[in-house]
C-alpha cells in the first residue's frame, strides 16, 4: 500500500488511478492518447469500432469506448484526463461527463453549481 | 547572479483558457474569474521577469505512462502549445531559456533530484490555461519559460514535502546561475476539485481558504499532510496544490501575500494569489 494513500479506500466514488491500473489498461488508454493527434481522430471518427479493433482492444474495452460507460472505463483504469481526450473528439464537455458520473442529468448537475450560467 | 523575485499561485482548469478564447471577459458569470488575474499580470508587467518557472502537471498529454516521470524540467529553445484533442489554441510558442534550463537541470541532478529532461514536447493547459491572462503574447511572450513537470496524475505521485524541496533546491539552482537573471515562479492547479467517479464535482471552499492561509503563515502543516489528506478534504484532483507547494519552496521562508482571489463557479474555484519574500533577517531593534 502507498503510504501517501493510507485512508483513501474510504472515500466513496473515489478510484485512485495508480501504476496496476495504468498497466492493466494501458491498450485502452494508449488509443484514448492517441485521440488527441489528428491522424487518429479521423479514422476513430469514421468508424469507432474498426479503429478500437486495429488498436488491438479486447472485447470488454471495445465495449466501454462505444457504450460511452466514462464510470466503468475510471473503474477499469483510464484516468479522466484520458476520458477528455475522447469527449473532444465526441464533442462532450467535462461537465457534462461529470453528470454522468453522478448519475444525474446535466440540468440537474447544475443545480448543485454556484453559477450555472458559467457552464 | 539570478534571483527570484516573488511567486503566483493559480488554477489551471482548462475552462479558464476556453472562457479567455471566447473573450468572456464581461460575462457576469466569468468577469470575476477574469479579475483575479489583473493584479498578478499588473505585477508581472511591472516586475518584467526575464524568466518565468512553471511547476505544472501534463494531464496525459505530453507524456504517456509507459515512462511518466515524476519530475522533469524542460531543456528546450521554445516550448509548443499541445493540442489537447480539439486543436491547438493559437498563441505563439514561448521561449525557452535554454543555458539556465540546462544549468539548472545539472544543479538539481547534483543536489540530489535526479529529475528527468525533456523537449519537443507540447505544454498542455497546465501551463497554457493560465498563462496568456497573466503575460501577453502577441506577437511574442515577453519572459523566457522553464517548465518543470510534476506527476500529479498517476500514483505513486510525490508527497508535498518532496515538492517544496523540489522549489528549495530548483531556488539554490537558479540563485548559483551567474548571469543577472529576475525570475518569477508559478505553481498552477487546484484548489479543491475531483473530476472522476461518483464524487465528480467536489468542492471544499472552507478548506481551500484555510489551505491559502497555511501556505503564507505555516506551511509545515501542509507539508505534514499525506496525499489522501488532500484527497479527503481537496477532492482526488485537489492533490495538484503540491505545484503550489514547489513554488512556495522556491520563496523565502517569510513571504506576503499581495494579492488573493477566489471564485467558484461550477467545478474547480478560480484562485489566484500573488507572493514576495518579506525581509529574510529580522527587524533590527529600533536604534534609537
Amino acid at each position: 500500500m502507498n503510504p501517501q494513500l493510507e485512508g483513501i479506500e474510504n472515500l466513496e466514488g473515489t478510484y485512485p488511478f495508480d501504476v496496476r491500473q495504468s498497466y492493466r489498461a494501458r491498450k485502452l488508454n494508449r488509443f484514448l492518447w492517441h485521440l488527441r493527434l489528428p491522424e487518429y481522430r479521423a479514422p476513430f471518427v469514421a468508424n469507432e469500432e474498426a479503429a478500437c479493433r486495429a488498436a488491438g482492444l479486447s472485447d470488454y474495452e471495445v465495449n466501454l469506448v462505444l457504450k460511452r460507460d466514462w464510470l466503468a472505463m475510471i473503474k477499469y483504469g483510464v484516468p479522466m484526463f484520458l476520458i477528455e481526450k475522447i469527449a473532444r473528439v465526441l464533442k462532450i464537455t467535462n461537465m457534462e461527463i461529470y453528470a454522468i458520473f453522478r448519475g444525474e442529468t446535466f440540468e440537474e448537475f447544475l443545480k448543485t453549481r454556484r453559477v450555472p450560467s458559467a457552464a | 547572479m539570478a534571483r527570484i523575485i516573488g511567486g503566483i499561485g493559480t488554477s489551471h482548469v482548462p475552462t479558464i483558457g476556453v472562457a479567455y478564447d471566447k473573450k468572456k471577459d464581461n460575462d457576469p458569470a466569468w468577469a470575476p474569474m477574469f479579475q483575479g488575474y489583473v493584479p498578478a499580470a499588473k505585477w508581472l508587467a511591472e516586475k518584467k521577469p526575464d524568466v518565468v518557472v512553471i511547476f505544472f502537471n501534463d494531464h496525459a498529454s505530453s507524456f504517456f505512462f509507459d515512462l511518466y516521470p515524476t519530475f522533469a524540467v524542460g531543456v528546450a529553445e521554445e516550448f509548443e502549445v499541445a493540442d489537447e484533442g480539439a486543436g491547438k489554441r493559437p498563441f505563439p510558442p514561448i521561449k525557452g531559456n535554454f543555458e539556465l534550463a540546462a544549468h539548472v537541470a545539472e544543479q538539481l541532478v547534483n543536489d540530489e533530484f535526479d529529475i528527468a529532461t525533456f523537449y519537443d514536447r507540447p505544454l498542455d493547459h497546465g501551463v497554457f490555461s493560465p498563462l496568456p491572462l497573466l503575460l501577453p503574447h502577441e506577437p511574442q511572450w515577453p519572459a523566457a519559460l522553464l517548465p518543470i513537470m510534476v506527476n500529479v496524475i498517476q500514483h505513486p505521485i510525490p508527497s508535498a514535502r518532496r515538492c517544496y524541496k523540489l522549489g528549495q533546491a530548483v531556488k539554490r539552482a537558479i540563485e548559483s546561475y551567474p548571469e543577472d537573471l529576475t525570475v518569477a515562479v508559478i505553481g498552477t492547479g487546484g484548489l479543491s476539485h475531483q473530476v472522476h467517479g461518483e464524487r465528480a464535482g467536489f468542492n471544499n471552499e472552507e478548506w481551500d481558504q484555510e489551505f491559502l492561509d497555511l501556505f503564507v503563515d505555516d506551511p509545515e502543516r501542509i507539508l505534514n499532510m499525506k496525499l489522501a489528506d488532500f484527497v479527503r478534504l481537496g477532492g482526488a484532483e485537489g492533490a495538484e496544490i503540491i505545484m503550489w507547494m514547489a513554488m512556495r519552496g522556491a520563496l523565502p521562508e517569510n513571504i506576503r501575500c499581495l494579492h488573493r482571489s477566489y471564485y467558484l463557479a461550477t467545478s474547480t474555484p478560480f484562485a489566484v494569489a500573488l507572493y514576495e519574500g518579506t525581509d529574510e533577517a529580522p527587524r533590527a531593534v529600533a536604534a534609537e
